[in-house]
């Protein structure tokens, strides 16, 4: 049997992952030295005292899974004589994926007839969900690995996030983005636009003055870009902007038709440790990134 | 009585000029349209004199007055601050020009030369504005220029040319509503006249024998008694000099300024160096001056030299146009320069990606050679300028002509908001030049600043009463509110302003606001304007107490 996982960068929370039958592997973030693995140390993101104290000034690091770790999530499915397919966040965004093949050859030496298949979103957050709902329907519909595989061939590229930041010193510091002005230290009302390219790397486009611009620009990317919208989802994700997710909502649903199929998402908080608070993106089907 | 004016009669009167206008530059700054306590005009024109002055010092017997007059607008284009001080370096400019091969000027040549110094300085201008100093200049110099034929005395000529320039001067109200409405001449005008009643004197015979130009505002003196018995040498000596290479003791053709620049970075910080012809410029801050002059003398002889005591420097709360740093920068295609005052909006400017801020805005204006010397810091091909001030978009120009070892370009931007405006969007990625400045100039045209400030005199202005000592609110020159609290003034002009359509509103606070005043207006404007994203920063700016940018 194939056994789906799939990680909470890719907004994967243990609820999504019921849905599908899939295990998740939990990626940390630490504050002040302390490690925390959402949705295992917490059964809930209580998002807003969380994006509250970004806004005062913490600054959340993140960090890799421990090969043993990768191995207690990986173990259990081999030893019972199943396969893996991992539909994962961008290898090109964290080092922990060097941590995964460690575990992974140790783990092959002890089961050589297992296999363990991956799927890179070449995103992260909503761009990893968009994509991974699509395969896990596919997954839960009995398509072969081989169709999946196919199909994420053709279709990883055809998904894409256009995003915004409110506060770029996460982006800064985590040094995850490409293009941004090297010199830039304030926003002061300035929001840089970003996207993520067929590479799985965040890079800057551009920047607005002000919230209006900025989400009138993330809209103008899916008039330009879209591609058969309506037969897929949009998500958009936010990290604490409720009230931006809300006009952008409105804006599509007034475009595309009420049944357009829309979700809000909210940034899990190792991904916002990198956007900041007041970040939102659009992820859709579009005819390239 | 004298038939011609000489080298050294010419400086005298330059001299004598300087002299009058720095005792009168409080009246000439007094002259100011607007209700609030900018006025720098006298300021800004005896600073601009000085430079003239000051580059002249010491004309010997025999030098001609060509050569006088060259070197005097040499040091005022370069000293010039504020559109009044650029007119009046350009006015000498062309006056330097007119006497172009002549030794010693008579009443004729004299008359030709004031003639070139008005096409000079409407030059200097791209839209002239009648009712200013330009005007009374060539008001002047006509009327005066039209009795030469009649065989008058070079004395006689300068009657008649401060004669006029006097009427003209009463005459500028008439040509120019804003000097009508606030009941004032103009005040460059006024300036001009106190520099040529000097020069009369002069050429009368009376001489200026104790005037030292000054520096800056006010006479600043350094407080000696911070380095005491008990002190500690912590910052060292801001050393600065020029050194004339010698072929007698170097290869003056190939020298080393790498290895010198090397040299001074092992035994000093802050260093720039750099080599024109076969002068060396050196500034650099060291523990001890002395091995420095040592060893740059193996290499020539010094020109000039400067070295203070870095540590009664530090205690002096400001060092007035200092630019930021003085440590050449890494090599960029382009670079910024920002013109700011207060540290909050300097900071703000170097934060948007300035690379360089030169200190001064209203009442502290920066000249011609501030600007200059900003430049010499950067290593660019294109400096983008931004004077964000209208009365130093003219000097930013006039430094743009005269540096040339980089492209500089001046975005006119008027005031904060155009600045801050500009910069923040700026993208310089394209590498298309003129694009990036048609869409800096474009970024500019959607903003509006306010701002608050206290008013020093009453006034009937825009249908608002102005009572001295209230705050009023104002965008320009045209007044929104008057108002006895600072905080009213602020809000009933982000009412009247409309804040609410816009996006972005910054709210600068200046030096005298309180930050829980500040913070306060900043909550109750952000909860009124729920739509609109409000920014507060502390800029420290002196004078206006708000700036609003809305955009």
């Amino acid at each position: 049997m194939l056994v789906l996982f799939s990680d909470t960068d890719c907004e994967v929370t243990p609820e999504i992952a019921k849905e599908y039958g899939c295990h998740v592997i939990s990626m940390p973030y630490s504050i002040d030295g302390e490690t925390v693995y959402p949705y295992e140390d917490f059964e809930v993101f209580d998002y807003k005292p969380y994006y509250d104290s970004l806004r005062a000034g913490t600054l959340p690091t993140t960090s890799a899974v421990s090969t043993e770790k990768y191995i207690e999530y990986f173990e259990p499915v081999f030893a019972n004589g199943d396969d893996i397919l991992y539909v994962h966040f961008s290898v090109k965004m964290s080092t922990t994926f060097n941590n995964m093949n460690k575990a992974l050859e140790i783990l092959k030496a002890k089961y050589p007839e297992r296999k363990f298949y991956t799927i890179d979103t070449k995103g992260v957050t909503v761009l990893g969900l968009i994509i991974f709902r699509e395969i896990a329907e596919m997954y839960k519909a009995g398509k072969s690995l081989r169709e999946i595989k196919r199909w994420a061939d053709e279709e990883v590229g055809k998904f894409t996030l256009y995003l915004f930041a409110d506060d770029l010193k996460f982006f800064k510091r985590s040094g995850r983005v490409g293009g941004l002005a090297a010199t830039m230290g304030t926003l002061l009302g300035i929001r840089p636009i970003i996207y993520i390219n067929d590479d799985g790397q965040m890079v800057s486009i551009g920047k607005e003055k002000g919230r209006q611009k900025a989400i009138n620009r993330l809209i103008s990317y899916v008039d330009e870009l879209g591609d058969n919208v309506k037969d897929h989802e949009v998500i958009i994700a936010h990290s604490d902007a409720e009230d931006i997710v809300e006009e952008i909502r409105n804006i599509l649903i007034e475009k595309y038709g009420e049944d357009l199929k829309i979700e809000t998402v909210l940034v899990n908080p190792t991904t916002g440790a990198h956007a900041g608070p007041s970040a939102v993106g659009v992820a859709f089907h579009a005819i390239h990134r | 009585m004298s038939s011609t004016i000489n080298g050294v009669l010419f400086a005298e009167m330059i001299k004598a000029g300087a002299r009058n206008l720095s005792e009168n530059k409080q009246i000439v700054n007094e002259l100011n349209v607007f209700p609030i306590p900018d006025g720098d005009t006298g300021d800004n024109m005896s600073m601009t004199i000085d430079s003239g002055f000051s580059a002249i010092n010491g004309a010997s017997g025999d030098e001609s007055i060509e050569s006088v007059s060259s070197s005097a607008a040499k040091g005022m284009l370069l000293g010039a601050r504020g559109n009044s001080g650029v007119i009046l370096s350009r006015i000498f400019a062309g006056i330097s020009k007119g006497l172009s091969g002549v030794d010693e000027a008579d009443v004729s040549s004299l008359g030709a030369a004031l003639s070139s110094g008005v096409d000079e300085a409407y030059g200097a201008v791209s839209v002239p504005v009648e009712g200013t100093i330009l005007t009374v200049y060539k008001d002047a110099v006509e009327y005066a220029n039209s009795h030469i034929d009649e065989g008058i005395s070079l004395e006689e000529y300068f009657d008649l040319f401060t004669d006029e320039l006097k009427r003209s001067l009463d005459r500028t109200p008439s040509l120019l509503a804003v000097l009508r409405e606030a009941g004032v001449v103009d005040s460059g005008g006024a300036g001009f006249v106190y520099i040529a009643e000097g020069m009369k004197n002069a050429l009368n015979g009376s001489y200026a024998d104790d005037y030292h130009h000054t520096d800056g505002t006010t006479a600043k003196k350094v407080d000696i008694s911070s380095f005491n018995a008990d002190s500690e040498l912590k910052y060292g000596y801001c050393t600065e000099f020029l050194l004339q290479l010698l072929n007698s003791k170097t290869d003056t053709k190939n020298f080393d300024i790498d290895g010198l620049t090397a040299y001074l970075n092992a035994v000093g910080d802050s260093v720039v160096a750099f080599i024109e012809g076969t002068i060396v410029k050196v500034h650099v801050h060291t523990l001890a001056p002395g091995d420095v002059l040592n060893h740059c003398q193996q290499y020539g002889e010094f020109l000039t030299l400067k070295i203070e005591n870095m540590t009664l420097q530090h205690n002096e709360t400001i060092i007035r146009n200092r630019f930021e740093a003085p440590v050449k920068k890494p090599h960029k295609k382009y670079a910024i320069v920002s013109v700011a005052s207060g540290e909050g909006i300097k900071n703000t400017f170097l934060s948007l990606g300035a690379d360089c801020v030169v200190d001064g805005s209203q009442s502290m204006n920066p000249s011609a050679s501030d600007f200059v010397k900003a430049f010499e810091t950067l290593d660019a091909e294109t400096i983008l300028v931004f004077p964000n001030n209208g009365n130093i978009v003219l000097t930013a120009k006039q430094a743009s002509e005269l540096y040339k070892d980089a492209d500089v370009r001046v975005i006119p931007s008027k005031t904060i908001g155009e600045g801050y405006s500009a910069i923040s969007m700026l993208d310089t990625s394209s590498g298309d030049t003129e694009q990036i400045i048609a869409d800096a100039i474009d970024a500019i045209s959607g903003v509006v600043t306010g701002a608050v400030s206290k008013a020093v005199r009453d006034t009937e202005k825009d249908g608002v009463s102005v009572k001295a000592g209230d705050y009023i609110g104002f965008v320009g020159e045209t007044i929104y509110t008057d108002s006895a609290k600072r905080r009213d003034a602020a809000l009933e002009l982000t009412s009247s302003l409309d804040a609410g359509s816009y996006d972005v509103v910054l709210l600068i606070c200046g030096a005298e606001v309180p930050s829980e005043e500040g913070e306060a207006l900043y909550k109750e404007l952000s909860e009124k304007y729920k739509r609109t994203e409000f920014i507060m920063i502390d800029g420290g700016q002196p004078i206006f107490d708000y700036i609003i940018i809305l955009e």
